[in-house]
């Protein structure tokens, strides 16, 4: 009898602080085409959900990330979402392909409950539904093409090349290069595209060679084909500065790239000198004993976002969070020094689009910040 | 034996038809919102499956268009619907009318190619297809697709959640029903003589090119027909969900299913598209590198897809050696 009442008593317990977390969805790509990027935000998700639960939760309860795996399908995305909200989730953290966040906005939207990306850079996720639960932190699409054009400009560059994959993504960033930079009365001398599987860029970078550019724009977003590019670049013993995409910020080209890479800018939201970095750094590498990265600090701000208005609304209700997060404004570890996130006039979009920084590889070290905003 | 009433004999696919779409239907009445999300996308992929099963095993085409029609269908709906304002059953018509110019624009011209080039062509077509939606512009939404928008109301009614399920039951029987019918047909016997012998079909006064080009553009507008469906899931339309990688996804379902059986497509579907959503939980991101070793040891050890289970089972059942 007494067993049985121990039984029941300790399932009474399981079931109080089952009842006491707050729930946050959390929906990544474990294997599919976004792997590369989800992976580390989910790592500094997971981090910073476990540096608010020692420091005591949030309003007295600890926070329980609840991550689904969409392998970046849109369908399978959405139908997650649906899970989530089904076992509790009060928010949601999407962290796969642009098109699968997309996706997942309809049933957010459907069933009212807060939504955020904190690393997606899709301008129209905020543009195509008017959904007011539903927010983005990732610097837009946009804001990092006009980042680096203004670092460009300032180096007074006249007759530029750009190169880039076949890849939709690659294409559309090229597309979007080749638009900004002749905006900006820099003739486009050649145009490149190194297709996919491919084993040399030699031929390509011998044709940029000819055309004798001030400088070479890479829109590319496949690190295999990039580092063709650089590769032939080195062989080729040219000179002139290649600027690249945000792509250049994902770590992989530290140990993918490495001898290639020396002084090519790139554009990023991440600034190894800000203190909030530097604590960061320092905290996770205590915990974890792994290397961050700027990957992990979208991650990390994002759950620190939802923490914060949750906090702020006082409530795990959905509606108070929606309300506490479109007035939040927020200081985290991505951005320019300085740079907080908010969402002025009913905006959804939180990140400054003067917060993205250019910085520059120095040996095979993505190293100091050079150039910051777009002025 | 034969019946004594022939209406009965008539009536009995009837309501083996109308039986099986009150359970499909009925099921979803009994599901959570995320299960029942789950089963809607499972019945599309099921209808797809057998579409492809009939293109691919029982009429021997191996092509890679299949999603690409799919995705005409879905984006021809929500276009012609939203962008050009048509009526609901015009707007079907027009989206049914594009995808038999697709096809007809596809397989007349393929009918010089067979097996290995049929299957370049499609490929090619397939992702020609997304790269039009990427650069679509405002027509095609780019990238991002097309979304904010909802089903219309059909006599006041506007079809959601188990109901709306209910419309994909009745899809999947519609589309059973179509070509289970047409397989017992005389064209059904043509389409496995073209597969199978395409000389010899000639031989005995099958039209070889007429068979396969119905054969390509049936099944496409069947797929269109689907993708129309799809588009009010979650009323959103994107390029990754008709990418070529959910073609090839398709092909391994009619294999490991069986190819030429209705009832393997059936099956591959259903365990090809709900595998990853129970390894997933069991063994986290390494659901990708089972669901591969699964479908190799399938393929390897069943050849004849898993409808060869069934069949050494009730053959043993019945007696018979073998089929």
């Amino acid at each position: 009898m007494k067993l049985v009442a121990m039984l029941a008593a300790a399932l009474i317990a399981v079931a109080a602080q089952a009842q006491d977390t707050i729930k946050i969805g959390v929906i990544t790509d474990r294997v599919g085409v976004s792997k590369p990027y989800s992976e580390p935000a989910t790592e500094g998700m997971v981090f910073g959900a476990n540096e608010i639960n020692k420091k005591g939760g949030v309003l007295g309860r600890r926070l329980e990330l609840l991550v689904e795996d969409d392998q970046s399908k849109p369908d399978v995305s959405a139908a997650l979402a649906r899970k989530l909200i089904d076992q509790g989730a009060v928010f949601i953290l999407s962290v796969s392909l642009s098109p699968a966040t997309q996706q997942q906005q309809t049933v957010t939207m459907e069933a009212k409950t807060p939504q955020m990306t904190p690393m997606n850079s899709a301008d129209y996720l905020t543009t195509q539904l008017d959904n007011p639960y539903f927010w983005q932190t990732g610097p837009l699409g946009s804001v990092q093409i006009a980042t680096l054009l203004a670092h460009a400009k300032k180096q007074n560059l006249k007759r530029v090349a750009l190169i880039t994959d076949n890849s939709d993504l690659g294409q559309a960033i090229g597309k979007a290069f080749r638009g900004g930079l002749e905006k900006a009365a820099m003739q486009v001398v050649d145009e490149e595209v190194v297709p996919l599987g491919a084993t040399s860029a030699t031929p390509q970078m011998q044709k940029i060679r000819a055309a004798n550019p001030d400088a070479m724009f890479v829109a590319g977003v496949v690190t295999a084909t990039n580092v063709l590019i650089f590769k032939a670049y080195r062989e080729l013993g040219l000179k002139f500065p290649i600027h690249a995409s945000y792509n250049l910020s994902v770590p992989i080209y530290m140990t993918a790239a490495k001898g290639l890479v020396n002084g090519i800018t790139f554009v990023d939201a991440y600034d190894p000198d800000k203190p909030e970095v530097k604590a960061f750094e320092a905290t996770y590498r205590k915990e974890t004993g792994k290397e961050p990265a700027n990957l992990h600090g979208y991650g990390y701000d994002g759950i620190m976002l939802v923490a914060e208005a949750i906090k702020k609304a006082g409530s795990t209700d959905k509606e108070k969070i929606r309300a506490a997060m479109q007035s939040l404004t927020y200081g985290g570890v991505m951005g320019a020094k300085g740079m907080k996130y908010h969402f002025p006039e009913g905006k959804r979009t939180g990140f400054d689009p003067n917060g993205m920084v250019v910085r520059v590889y120095e040996g095979d070290r993505q190293g100091r910040v050079v150039h910051v905003g777009q002025q | 034996m034969k019946s004594e009433n022939p209406l009965a004999l008539r009536a009995t696919p009837l309501i083996r038809g109308a039986g099986a779409f009150i359970v499909l239907a009925g099921a979803a009445f009994f599901m959570g919102d995320y299960h029942n999300d789950v089963y809607r996308k499972l019945l599309l992929w099921v209808t797809l499956a057998l579409g492809y099963n009939f293109l691919f095993g029982v009429c021997g085409q191996v092509a890679f268009s299949h999603f690409a029609f799919y995705g005409i269908g879905a984006y021809s709906i929500v276009i012609f619907l939203f962008q050009l304002h048509l009526p609901f059953p015009l707007a079907a018509i027009c989206g049914i009318a594009l995808c038999i110019a697709f096809a007809l624009a596809v397989a007349i011209p393929s009918t010089r190619l067979e097996g290995f080039y049929l299957a370049l062509v499609t490929l090619a077509l397939g992702q020609l297809f997304i790269v039009v939606l990427n650069e679509g512009g405002t027509v095609t939404g780019g990238t991002g697709g097309i979304a904010n928008y909802r089903l219309p109301e059909i006599y006041g009614l506007r079809l959601r959640g188990p109901w709306y399920t209910a419309v994909i039951a009745l899809l999947v029987v519609a589309t059973y029903a179509v070509l289970v019918r047409l397989d017992r047909s005389w064209f059904g016997r043509a389409c496995r003589a073209v597969r199978d012998n395409p000389e010899a079909a000639a031989a005995m006064g099958v039209d070889v090119a007429r068979t396969k080009v119905i054969a390509f553009t049936l099944t496409s507008v069947l797929a269109g027909i689907g993708g129309m469906v799809y588009a009010f899931v979650d009323n959103t339309v994107n390029p990754p969900i008709f990418g070529i990688e959910n073609a090839f996804l398709l092909l391994f379902m009619v294999i490991v299913g069986g190819a030429g059986r209705h009832a393997g497509a059936v099956i591959g579907a259903v365990l090809l598209f709900l595998l990853p959503f129970w390894l997933s939980p069991l063994v986290g991101h390494h659901h990708a590198l089972v669901f591969g070793v699964l479908v190799v040891a399938a393929i390897l050890l069943e050849p004849r897809g898993l409808i060869g289970i069934y069949d050494r089972v009730a053959d043993r059942y019945k007696g018979s050696p073998s089929r």
